[in-house]
């Protein structure tokens, strides 16, 4: 392939990257390892998503009475950064708890911090997240917060030192999209230098082209693609949706008008033509 | 043939009846007591719900699965004349139900069993409130329901039991409370001393990853409950955006609400946080499991490969059968067979050769 004479994409392609706590990547999609139908299609799935970051989670896993198993093994021998999750805390002293036993049994200070407010929709409680984020930035933590798409909640992470945004696009695995595309403008336009994942609730690959295109640095995914009925394929799907936004993004999309603005003169179109 | 099968669950029971009945000198280890306490088959609920399974577990598992209940009620009937012991097979369908504001979950269950292949099985189909209600008169808190014609469950400590003893008719000896340390080809070392036989079947389940490292254990963690007020008469499935919980009746009022699947090797008891979910989908489900009695509450490791499907692994002198995951008793009847035919050196059911390489067989 390198020998590829059109190259010039895929150069600016490989150029395209983002950095979040001193770490460069290249991929714009991050995923899940949960509710896979195996752990096999697991792995293909995050092969073909070209994910380099991908999240776990231990909160059921017992590890304090010798849980985990070999699927952990099979997630690490992956390579792919992994980013531990708190998924299943409801306060801060829960998920400072776990953000710690996580730091030791995956070897890596990088958290996603999940506080969950409501236990039907697990929303997040941003009061409780604000609390354990500014203790785990103190502790030494890479801190991603799971956040709602409030500003001031936004401001206040980043005032406490979280150098990442996570904010929802709707509530986890509900499949909806970018419910609130204002809400994420605006924080594109008041934080525009934080990174922000978007994280929770995409159910198409339509939805994580809009994001990247509306400018989210990247899209966090799992129900989406663990519970499609050929998870290998939707993560190609959103592989591609993902590059497709971004480019979009970056190559600066003409503004929508109200008439059409006709790419071939029509100067020689009869007249009775144009009624 | 001399032969020893280390591991008295459900696959070591099938085998060792299988075998001792053909004339071979069959010697089983089991680390309980003979009755199967710390089985994942005994514990189960013992559903054979193929539509429900084939969500998560795809089209090959989905037609295995549907060959299950006719398999059940040849080796039933054949156990049965063994034994001297009928064991209880429920096959008049089950029912998906879920609460209101899950309402989608069920109507994407609906439409994923539609893309299924043609089976012999009548295809799923909707119950109204007057339907639901007359197939099951006491879920009367549903506005509807999701019928899935041919699935069951069948009375896994009655089949224990009577296996038990059919093993015990044709032959069979028992080591019983016999830890195996590890099984090769031609041996089992229990207790520190290694016994001989011209061939060993490796079923310890979870229980036989010193010897596979490639298994892994999904803890599961289910209740028994004995519940008088409660006539249910199929098997329930609970849909939600989180848990999909079934309850399956058993003889006398007892019921079995499962289970939960967390990617752990933890054998530890069950957590408030699971026993609170089951409890709650029983409750919801029917008001009359308030007054429920829990029996038992459980919590097994399911054996698994990184694909979820069952393997076999063949060497001279050695077969491990193993990796029955959720699927021990739709999947273990094709599993032992598959065993048997390889240990004859027969082909299998020609007919439905592509089916079989579900199973993998892989040389140890």
């Amino acid at each position: 392939m390198s020998e590829n004479k059109n190259s010039r994409v895929r150069d600016s392609d490989a150029n395209d990257t983002w950095t979040v706590y001193g770490q460069t990547l290249h991929s714009r999609l991050l995923l899940g390892t949960a509710l896979y139908p195996s752990p096999a299609v697991m792995a293909a799935a995050i092969e073909a998503s070209g994910a380099e970051v991908i999240t776990v989670s231990l909160r059921r896993q017992a590890p304090a009475s010798g849980g985990g198993n070999n699927l952990w093994d099979m997630i690490r021998q992956l390579g792919k950064q992994l980013l531990p999750n708190t998924a299943g805390c409801r306060n801060a002293r829960e998920a400072i708890a776990l953000a710690h036993m996580s730091r030791e049994l995956f070897a890596t200070d990088w958290i996603k911090l999940e506080v969950i407010g409501d236990d039907y929709n697990l929303q997040p409680d941003p009061f409780e997240l604000l609390k354990a984020a500014e203790q785990l930035r103190r502790d030494g933590f890479a801190v991603f917060p799971y956040c709602t798409d409030d500003l001031v909640l936004c401001q206040r992470l980043v005032d406490v030192g979280c150098e990442v945004l996570m904010p929802w696009g709707a509530p986890i695995g509900t499949g909806l999209g970018l419910l609130n595309p204002y809400a994420l403008a605006t924080l594109q336009h008041r934080l525009p230098e934080v990174p922000k994942i978007i994280d929770a609730g995409l159910g198409r690959p339509s939805h994580a082209c809009q994001a990247m295109e509306a400018g989210a640095t990247a899209v966090l995914l799992n129900t989406a693609v663990a519970q499609a009925a050929q998870p290998v394929s939707m993560a190609e799907g959103f592989k591609l949706a993902v590059a497709a936004g971004r480019a979009g993004f970056c190559s600066g999309a003409i503004s929508a008008r109200p008439t059409a603005n006709p790419s071939t003169p029509v100067t020689g179109t009869p007249f009775w033509h144009q009624q | 043939m001399r032969i020893g099968i280390a591991g008295a669950g459900l696959c070591g029971r099938l085998l060792a009846w299988q075998l001792a009945r053909q004339g071979h000198s069959v010697t089983l280890f089991d680390r309980d007591s003979g009755a199967g306490e710390q089985s994942a088959g005994l514990i189960a609920a013992a559903m054979l719900a193929p539509y429900s399974e084939s969500l998560r577990a795809g089209n090959k598992v989905f037609q295995l699965g549907c060959r299950a209940l006719r398999q059940w009620q040849g080796l039933l009937s054949l156990l049965c004349h063994d034994s001297g012991v009928k064991v209880e097979l429920r096959h008049s369908g089950s029912i998906a139900v879920a609460h209101r504001a899950d309402a989608l979950e069920l109507d994407d269950m609906s439409r994923r069993l539609q893309a299924l292949p043609a089976v012999d099985l009548q295809r799923p189909y909707w119950l109204s409130a007057s339907e639901l209600r007359a197939a099951e008169p006491e879920l009367d808190n549903f506005e509807r329901g999701l019928y899935l014609p041919g699935e069951g469950c069948l009375d896994n400590r009655a089949l224990f039991a009577a296996l038990g003893q059919a093993i015990d008719k044709a032959g069979g000896r028992w080591r019983r409370q016999q830890q195996v340390e590890t099984v090769g080809a031609g041996f089992i070392r229990s207790g520190g001393a290694s016994h001989r036989f011209d061939y060993v079947f490796d079923c310890r389940g979870f229980g036989a990853g010193t010897d596979l490292r490639e298994l892994r254990g999904v803890r599961g963690e289910l209740l028994w409950v004995r519940a008088t007020e409660v006539k249910l008469s199929r098997p329930v499935r609970l849909m939600h955006p989180r848990y999909q919980i079934y309850i399956a009746p058993k003889p006398d009022h007892f019921y079995v609400v499962g289970a939960t699947e967390i990617e752990s090797e933890s054998l530890a008891p069950i957590t408030v946080r699971s026993a609170l979910e089951l409890q709650s989908a029983l409750y919801t489900l029917h008001t009359g499991f308030a007054e429920a009695e829990i029996v038992q509450a459980s919590s097994q490791c399911r054996p698994a490969f990184e694909d979820n499907l069952p393997r076999i692994y063949q060497a001279e002198g050695l077969m491990r059968v193993n990796g029955l995951y959720r699927h021990g008793y739709l999947l273990g009847p094709t599993l032992v067979a598959r065993a048997l035919a390889l240990f004859e050196n027969r082909a299998v059911d020609p007919g439905n050769g592509s089916l079989e390489e579900a199973i993998k067989v892989i040389p140890a």
